[in-house]
């Protein structure tokens, strides 16, 4: 489903090199590292927000190398969720549909749906700026999914969490991979990811 | 007696521990400053009398300068911005060889005697010119023209939009433009739905000083169109020809037409960006 061959990419004195990866539909890979190991920059290559120096991004046996990022079938889940200040969390979670253009009753039953499986309902007439963490990542895990990715991007998704809401966040994942979407959760911290990964990478050495 | 020395003592230590020298120094520095600012207006308003002020509001010729002045203005305004945006954008979130120089070429109108500007800007519509000649051709004569008023009024003035929306758009987070790019957003799109609606506050700012900054602009506009007239021209005129009696209600008119414009886009920009 994702296979990276090779990724090269330089930035200043950054230097990736020689990484590749494959994962299967419906893996869920952890992809671990220490802070500054470039476990980011891996994602962002991936879902194209960076420029490739060599190798290549392969994606349900679509070359996207040269692909830009809307036109990828990734969705990336940013570690500060990224969500859009000025407009309410349904607008945020319809956004990707509408520029999808699909019709309004279309949309609206494509969000309750989503925001009903995340439990998130009650917010959505709410602005982004008065969500607590645990709903801002909900809400930016809907508009991603919203999107219907076929690989999922996970930067540091539970990091920002306080323990109990971890745990939820960590069961919703859960249910997320469930759904035969292929995962790769980046993390500095093994054991986020002991209960969730079917499989495990450090920056470096692949497992 | 002995109560009341006590309190007035506790008095002074306070003001002395509150008030120091630094703070009345600043405070008496300040003052002045704004008394420099506040005080020619006032005197300009309290020598113009109301009968004289009525008798210019009446005046087509002031009417006619004034409509002028806001419409070349607003409308140039708005032009530069479809191409000044774009720019502002280029020069927030882009890094290529040259930047340092481009941003001072985009500041050159800000540091050029408003004189010279005019003469410049003359030589590149005069009917020597390739546009001058082109207009000629269609029975149009560039210089005198309202299009020569807006052409001058927005090389002054466009500086001050560019790095407003340029400042507008260095704030918004990289993250929220890679984020909608991976949702499935084109560029344009983002720059349209995502960008643009975050910097919105510092673009009005930079729109309202451009407008402002525009209208109120003399040395370059006189060279290129003495008319017709904008308001700062025929302030001038009247100064000239017949004295400051006579440009003063003009001028008084204009101020308070100024300050009522600035407050209702002003208004106008707090409601939009509330929205």
């Amino acid at each position: 489903m994702l296979s990276c061959r090779d990724l090269e990419y330089k930035a200043g004195s950054f230097h990736l090199k020689g990484f590749s990866l494959e994962l299967k539909q419906g893996d869920y890979c952890a992809l671990l590292g220490p802070s500054g190991s470039g476990k980011t920059v891996i994602l962002e290559l991936i879902a194209g927000l960076r420029p490739l120096k060599k190798g290549a991004v392969i994606i349900d046996g679509t070359d996207c190398t040269l692909l830009p990022p809307q036109h990828r079938p990734v969705g990336i889940l940013f570690q500060d969720y990224a969500l859009f200040p000025h407009m309410s969390v349904y607008k945020n979670i319809a956004w990707p549909l509408e520029i999808r253009k699909m019709k309004t009753n279309e949309i609206k039953a494509a969000v309750v749906s989503l925001t009903s499986d995340l439990d998130i309902e009650r917010l959505m007439d709410r602005m982004p700026g008065s969500l607590s963490g645990g709903e801002k990542q909900r809400v930016a895990l809907a508009r991603t999914l919203a999107a219907h990715p076929k690989v999922l991007l996970l930067d540091e998704p539970l990091s920002a969490l306080d323990a109990p809401l971890r745990e939820q966040s960590a069961l919703l994942l859960k249910k997320v991979s469930q759904t035969g979407i292929t995962i790769l959760h980046v993390t500095h911290d093994q054991t986020e990811v002991s209960s969730l990964a079917n499989r495990q990478i450090n920056i470096g050495s692949i497992t | 007696m002995v109560f009341f020395i006590f309190a007035l003592k506790r008095k002074m230590m306070f003001l002395r521990h509150n008030y120091t020298a630094t703070r009345l120094v600043f405070l008496f520095l300040s003052g002045m400053l704004l008394l420099f600012i506040v005080a020619p207006l006032l005197g300009l308003f309290f020598s113009t009398s109301l009968p004289a002020l009525f008798e210019t509001i009446k005046d087509t010729q002031v009417q006619g300068s004034i409509a002028l002045t806001l419409g070349v203005s607003a409308l140039f305004t708005l032009l530069a911005g479809l191409f000044a945006l774009p720019l502002a954008y280029i020069m927030a979130r882009k890094e290529f060889p040259g930047k340092a120089f481009i941003q001072g070429l985009i500041d050159i109108p800000i540091v050029l005697p408003h004189s010279a500007a005019g003469i410049a800007l003359l030589g590149f519509i005069s009917r020597d010119s390739a546009l001058g000649r082109l207009a000629d051709i269609m029975g149009l004569n560039l210089v005198g023209s309202p299009f020569a008023i807006g052409v001058a009024m927005a090389f002054v003035s466009v500086p001050f939009l560019i790095n407003a929306a340029r400042d507008g758009f260095e704030a918004v987070p990289q993250r929220l433009e890679q984020a909608a790019r991976s949702l499935g957003a084109s560029p344009f799109r983002v720059f349209r739905q995502i960008s643009l609606p975050l910097a919105k506050p510092s673009v009005i700012t930079g729109l309202v000083l451009m407008f402002a900054r525009g209208m109120s602009e003399f040395g370059a506009v006189v060279i290129v169109a003495y008319h017709p007239m904008t308001t700062p021209v025929l302030i001038f005129d009247r100064f000239n020809s017949f004295g400051l009696d006579y440009a003063r209600p003009v001028a008084v008119l204009f101020i308070i037409i100024c300050i009522l414009v600035f407050m209702a886009l002003r208004l106008l920009g707090r409601k939009k960006s509330k929205l």
